[in-house]
């Protein structure tokens, strides 16, 4: 009977174990080998072991770094934003207002929006709508400002868009948790003469340090591999001179790998920098998650 | 009992998820396909049972190519089957995973030296066919044919002929960099009375790298030479550049931007500078004959034509005409017959020649081709390929890969944005150059 039943665990394993091993296990280490070739995806041609090459190309090229700069500066931003927008977003829609279920699909809606249909809804708004907006208000600044021309402006729109898309998301997470706050705890520290932001800084944020450790990664995570928008909304650009090099704004990582392997047609280049972004990426969000953990308190 | 039973439960399970595994992949299959309407094949003859497939990638002449492919299974019984994948899907991309599948295309698509260099290991070259003989825009690499011309495309700098009539400019003057600017001058000095927002509509902008980067630059590789010099180039190639030829090039493209309008030069899309001249806000616009479909879907009827690109000092009087892509054969084909009998007719049948010019709306890379299109701008390239020593070279397809639009093509954002200065823009492009290996 015994022996029996560890059959039956390994079959009823058996279809996710297979299927885990056909689309991750066996791809990801098909990758790790081809980083280290000269691979060029042409059926029939042989690649040779070329070493770590690759790595060492993508070290020593300006543009990789600038990317994983502006990548990292385009995630802190935007963890920021979308967690503080979301946040506060759950507070307002867990109050006791008038069509909350209302507001709550209303924040949620642009999530539903794919991030190409979104990207060019904010190219959109950014090309047409600030310069018409300008004219309207008789504001020649406003008029002639064209925003996708400037990094700056396009990064904050960049952001901007994002946050739209994903803080409604984020938002539902800190409604379950903002629901699961005990109200005896807020009532007693009522009666003690507690204000809103003592409530909030001992009572309500160690209760929802649990979403906070979800939300933050699932931010890190969407923001650092952000690919459909920045195609969508600025295509990489516009152009910038950081250290008398030329380079594209907004080519965040995810953008660069893609550039790399199918308009440069470096296949195994772009396979290494993959390579380097999930370690990259698996690193800052484990710790991430390591460290939000600690601070979780169990009632 | 029982057991028996369960088992063969998790068994069906086991199967089930591995054969959907299997079926993903090849869900997409029939959507692309798109069969022949005719696919009954009388079966006597062997020779007959050859099938064609075609992996191409122009999304907008599908439809006009199924036809043909139809028309000609009907002729003849030989099956062509037309698959595409294009426009926005990257096709490289896509023909690298159709080489993978268990029916690799007969016939496929290149797009020059680029194509080649990739694809060399798989492609076969054409030998004694009859349509050879009718074109000189073959893809030919040391002595040997291995592209069929698709079409003939051709860029210069389109005018509103109306336009410049009212102001006085007569086109066929407009030859070298000295004429242009005049020109540019007194179209400027008339905005007003004109109506437009700018002279030229230009487009330097991240979502238009392929007009700097390839077409653009293409003037500094070819521009003056004569058809299919290709020394700056190899130059090029070698990491070699012509710093004089750059400093000609140069003074072009700064007039060129000089006389845009800043949105449509910095943030324009294609949309917009095509759109600038299409109603009649811009004078000129940098593009080639394939805006003709926008132009006639918007109803724009004036008067336009090409005057050619002063891209180097000098008199030009030849505009950038080539083939953009090319059909190449599979070497590994077991149907090389059929593909050679379905390029032949196609280049030589009647019915061939009202697909090419009256249904896709192309011009014909063949001599023997007596329709003309009836488009503005294509039947003006077809005027021009009757000009002596009237096309250059296009040879922006046969830079390294990503040099035009990824490495070059900043550059030009950069200098119409004021960020770097010509001589900077100069010094830029030849430290570009440079770095080829």
């Amino acid at each position: 009977m015994k022996k029996n039943n560890r059959l039956y665990y390994w079959l009823f394993l058996a279809p996710a174990l297979i299927s885990f091993l056909i689309v991750v296990v066996i791809p990801f280490a098909m990758g790790i080998y081809y980083s280290l070739t000269d691979w060029t995806a042409v059926a029939g041609l042989k690649s040779n072991w070329v070493g770590f090459a690759n790595y060492k190309a993508m070290f020593s090229d300006f543009a990789f770094k600038y990317s994983f700069m502006r990548t990292f500066l385009f995630t802190a931003i935007s963890v920021i934003t979308i967690n503080g927008m979301a946040l506060l977003f759950a507070f307002l829609v867990t109050r006791e207002i008038k069509f909350k279920n209302f507001f709550r699909a209303g924040f949620f809606i642009p999530n539903l929006i794919g991030g190409i249909v979104l990207g060019y809804i904010w190219q959109f708004i950014f090309k047409s709508v600030v310069p018409a907006a300008g004219a309207y208000l008789g504001i020649p600044a406003l008029e002639e400002l064209l925003i996708l021309a400037d990094p700056t402006l396009t990064l904050f729109g960049l952001i901007m868009a994002f946050t739209w898309q994903y803080a409604g998301y984020i938002m539902m997470i800190y409604v379950a948790a903002l629901l699961n706050v005990p109200q005896e705890l807020l009532e007693a520290a009522d009666i003690d003469g507690a204000n809103f932001f003592h409530k909030f800084k001992s009572i309500t944020l160690p209760m929802i340090a649990q979403a906070f450790t979800i939300t933050s990664f699932l931010t890190l995570v969407n923001a650092f591999k952000q690919y459909d928008i920045i195609i969508a909304l600025s295509k990489g650009g516009p152009s910038d001179m950081y250290k008398g090099e030329i380079v594209n704004s907004s080519e965040m990582l995810a953008v660069h790998i893609y550039n790399v392997a199918f308009k440069y047609n470096n296949m195994a280049e772009g396979q290494a920098r993959a390579i380097i972004f999930f370690l990259v990426l698996s690193v800052v969000s484990i710790g991430q998650v390591y460290y939000n953990k600690k601070r979780e308190v169990e009632m | 009992m029982k057991r028996i039973l369960s088992l063969m439960l998790v068994l069906m399970l086991v199967f089930g998820a591995l054969s959907f595994t299997g079926c993903s992949s090849t869900t997409e299959e029939p959507a692309k396909t798109e069969e022949p309407a005719k696919t009954e094949e009388p079966a006597e003859e062997p020779a007959k049972d050859q099938e064609v497939v075609i992996y191409q990638n122009k999304v907008e002449i599908h439809e006009q190519l199924t036809e043909f492919a139809a028309k000609y299974t009907e002729e003849t019984g030989v099956k062509v089957t037309v698959k595409t994948s294009g426009g926005d899907s990257p096709y490289a991309e896509n023909l690298k995973a159709e080489f993978q599948s268990d029916r690799q295309p007969d016939i496929f698509v290149i797009e020059g030296m680029g194509g080649y260099n990739t694809w060399k290991s798989k492609l076969a070259p054409f030998e004694g066919q009859e349509w050879m003989g009718l074109t000189d825009l073959a893809f030919n690499v040391e002595g040997n044919t291995f592209g069929f011309p698709v079409a003939v495309e051709a860029w210069g700098m389109a005018y509103n002929a109306d336009m410049l009539e009212k102001a006085g400019v007569d086109p066929a003057s407009l030859t070298s960099q000295e004429a242009y600017k005049a020109a540019f001058e007194k179209i400027d000095s008339m905005k007003e009375e004109l109506g437009i927002d700018s002279v030229v509509a230009m487009a330097a902008g991240p979502d238009m790298r392929w007009v700097t980067g390839l077409h653009n630059f293409n003037g500094y590789l070819s521009a003056g030479l004569p058809y299919g010099d290709t020394t700056v180039l190899d130059k090029l190639n070698n990491g070699e550049a012509d710093v004089d030829r750059l400093t000609e090039y140069a003074d072009w493209v700064e007039l060129l931007f000089n006389y845009a309008d800043k949105a449509v030069l910095l943030t324009g899309n294609y949309d917009s500078q095509v759109g600038q001249f299409g109603v009649q806000k811009a004078a000129f616009v940098h593009q080639g004959n394939w805006i003709d479909p926008w132009l006639m879907s918007n109803g724009v009827d004036f008067n336009m034509g090409f005057a050619p690109h002063a891209s180097v000092y000098g008199e030009h009087n030849a505009i950038f005409i080539g083939a953009p892509s090319y059909y190449v054969l599979n070497n590994e084909s077991e149907n090389k017959d059929a593909v050679n009998d379905f390029l032949n007719f196609m280049a030589t049948n009647e019915l061939g020649h009202n697909y090419m010019v009256n249904e896709a709306k192309m011009v014909p890379a063949f001599k023997n081709v007596t329709l003309m299109p009836d488009a503005p701008l294509s039947s003006n390239v077809a005027e021009w390929l009757k000009v002596d020593n009237g096309a250059y070279t296009w040879l922006q397809n046969d830079m390294p890969d990503g040099f035009g639009m990824g490495t070059i093509a900043p550059l030009y954002e950069a200098f119409a944005k004021g960020d770097i200065d010509k001589a900077e823009f100069i010094n830029q492009l030849q430290k570009k150059i440079e770095e080829i290996e």
